[in-house]
């Protein structure tokens, strides 16, 4: 599980896909707009391909983000499907790199 | 098995066996190792392993594939504003090292000299005497920051000195030249009609000033043989890539040799290394950002806990002074790494006036940096009583 510490508590990252109905007069900007308008959400972005928006959220647990997206992403009028990742690792993020090779390769001297 | 007298008359390193019991032992910080901590930029790496799919694994020609050797001519002379003719003039070699020998070997004569400011890089004298030449080494110090001067270069000068074999930024003391310094240099090697083998190869890690090349100062192409190559710049020590150039007569003496004897660079090597001249400006200047960043720390912590070093201008390695220890450069680095698992390099290997310093090569993390005075300090105390 990835753990951003903030605070001293532990955050849990996921990365959820919305598939949203589009209606009449509603379009995507509203629905995106109740849905990014809830502090959890940390970024939400309108996406080509297989589906609508991709919504980053963060809680304290699995368990409180898996309840937001049940009890306030997935009931949400318009929304057809949601498809959670929990993120489990983080190797690069906005051009840094978080992992390191352990291990020295080189010899322990040399001239 | 007889061994020839040449190669029995050669010093041997006065510090193998401390190489030795470093080599033998676990969990040790090292200050001690002269290449860089980076990992080879990506890009380079993923050139190599496309081209062995590719399968690119024969030899190359004997003077180096000419799209690397028009690449150098290309960087070169927008970087320095150096020309030199790709066909003629460069050669590419088996990392600086064998650039040294083949320059040493295309140039001197029996018994001819060379002048070598000490402290120097450890293969200097050994293979100005493997050509079967003299070396003649000038002793420098911290009161000159370990320049050596037009002064001792003028007075040492004078028959059977063929030239000299300058290295800037210098290993073992980071010291480099700036453009001023290097003109009064130059300017007795014209009075004496000398060679200069300038071995150049952490040029690009210069951090006060920009590096002057010598071969472009005025009237002395002609009279440089250009050493350079990707080990410490781009992180490329494994690939064993360098290059030589100058004046077509010697390039072509060294070519000659080097068919012999080395027939080639490795292709992979040469094809990695177009690629590092070609995308990887950004990740050098990056190596060399985090290099300064520790080479201004360790500088000032190593006088702040009493070892009084001075500042050097380029490559990743500091040279303090152990005087604070009334221990001498050997005792100092073999107590230290008994006691405190601290390993850093002896002076001593670096030249015969060095018996009062030591090497530390920054090329470490930060982290191991930081670890490493704070064990130096306790042994440091600890000597103090």
């Amino acid at each position: 599980m990835s753990k951003v510490k903030a605070n001293s508590s532990t955050i849990v990252r996921a990365l959820i896909e919305v598939s949203i109905t589009p209606q009449k007069d509603v379009g995507f900007d509203s629905i995106a707009e109740r849905i990014y308008s809830y502090p959890e959400v940390k970024s939400c972005y309108l996406l080509s391909g297989g589906y609508d928006l991709l919504v980053i959220v963060e809680g304290e647990s699995m368990h409180t983000v898996a309840d937001f997206v049940a009890a306030k992403l997935s009931s949400m009028a318009n929304v057809r499907q949601t498809a959670t990742h929990f993120l489990l690792r983080k190797y690069k993020e906005e051009g840094q790199v978080f992992k390191h090779p352990k291990n020295e390769r080189r010899q322990n001297i040399s001239y | 098995m007889r061994i020839s007298k040449r190669v029995d008359q050669l010093a041997p390193s006065g510090i193998r066996a401390f190489f030795d019991l470093v080599l033998g032992m676990k969990d040790v910080i090292s200050l001690g190792v002269g290449e860089p901590d980076f990992v080879t930029p990506w890009h380079v790496r993923a050139r190599a392993i496309e081209s062995l799919e590719q399968g690119y694994t024969s030899y190359t020609s004997n003077q180096g594939m000419i799209e690397l050797r028009s690449a150098i001519a290309a960087f070169l002379k927008k970087r320095h504003n150096l020309a030199y003719d790709p066909e003629k003039e460069i050669l590419i070699t088996v990392g600086v090292s064998e650039a040294l020998d083949l320059a040493m070997r295309a140039i001197l004569n029996p018994g001819e000299k060379i002048l070598i400011p000490e402290p120097c890089y450890v293969a200097y004298g050994p293979v100005v005497e493997l050509a079967g030449g003299e070396a003649v080494f000038l002793k420098t110090s911290v009161e000159t920051a370990f320049k050596v001067t037009p002064r001792q270069i003028d007075e040492a000068a004078g028959k059977g000195v063929r030239g000299i074999l300058l290295g800037y930024p210098c290993n073992p003391t980071g010291t480099s030249y700036s453009k001023k310094e290097l003109e009064a240099i130059a300017r007795v090697i014209k009075k004496h009609d000398m060679l200069v083998i300038s071995d150049e190869l952490y040029d690009e890690l210069t951090y006060d000033f920009e590096h002057t090349p010598m071969a472009t100062l005025p009237q002395m192409r002609h009279r440089v043989v250009y050493l350079n190559g990707f080990s410490k710049s781009y992180a490329m020590t494994g690939f064993r890539i360098g290059y030589a150039c100058g004046p077509a007569e010697v390039v072509g003496a060294m070519t000659k040799i080097h068919q012999y004897t080395m027939l080639c660079a490795p292709i992979t090597g040469q094809m990695a290394a177009i690629e590092a001249l070609k995308n990887v400006a950004g990740d050098v200047q990056a190596m060399k950002k985090e290099y300064d960043r520790r080479r201004r720390f360790i500088v000032g912590a190593l006088n702040d806990i009493g070892m009084t070093c001075h500042m050097p201008q380029g490559a990743f390695y500091a040279f303090p002074s152990v005087k604070v220890t009334g221990e001498n450069s050997m005792d100092f680095a073999k107590n230290l790494l008994l006691q405190q698992k601290v390993a850093l390099v002896p002076g001593t290997a670096f030249g015969r006036c060095c018996e009062q310093h030591v090497r530390i090569s920054y090329a470490s993390s930060y982290d191991n940096l930081k670890e490493a005075v704070l064990r130096i300090e306790k042994y440091l105390k600890k000597k103090k009583g």
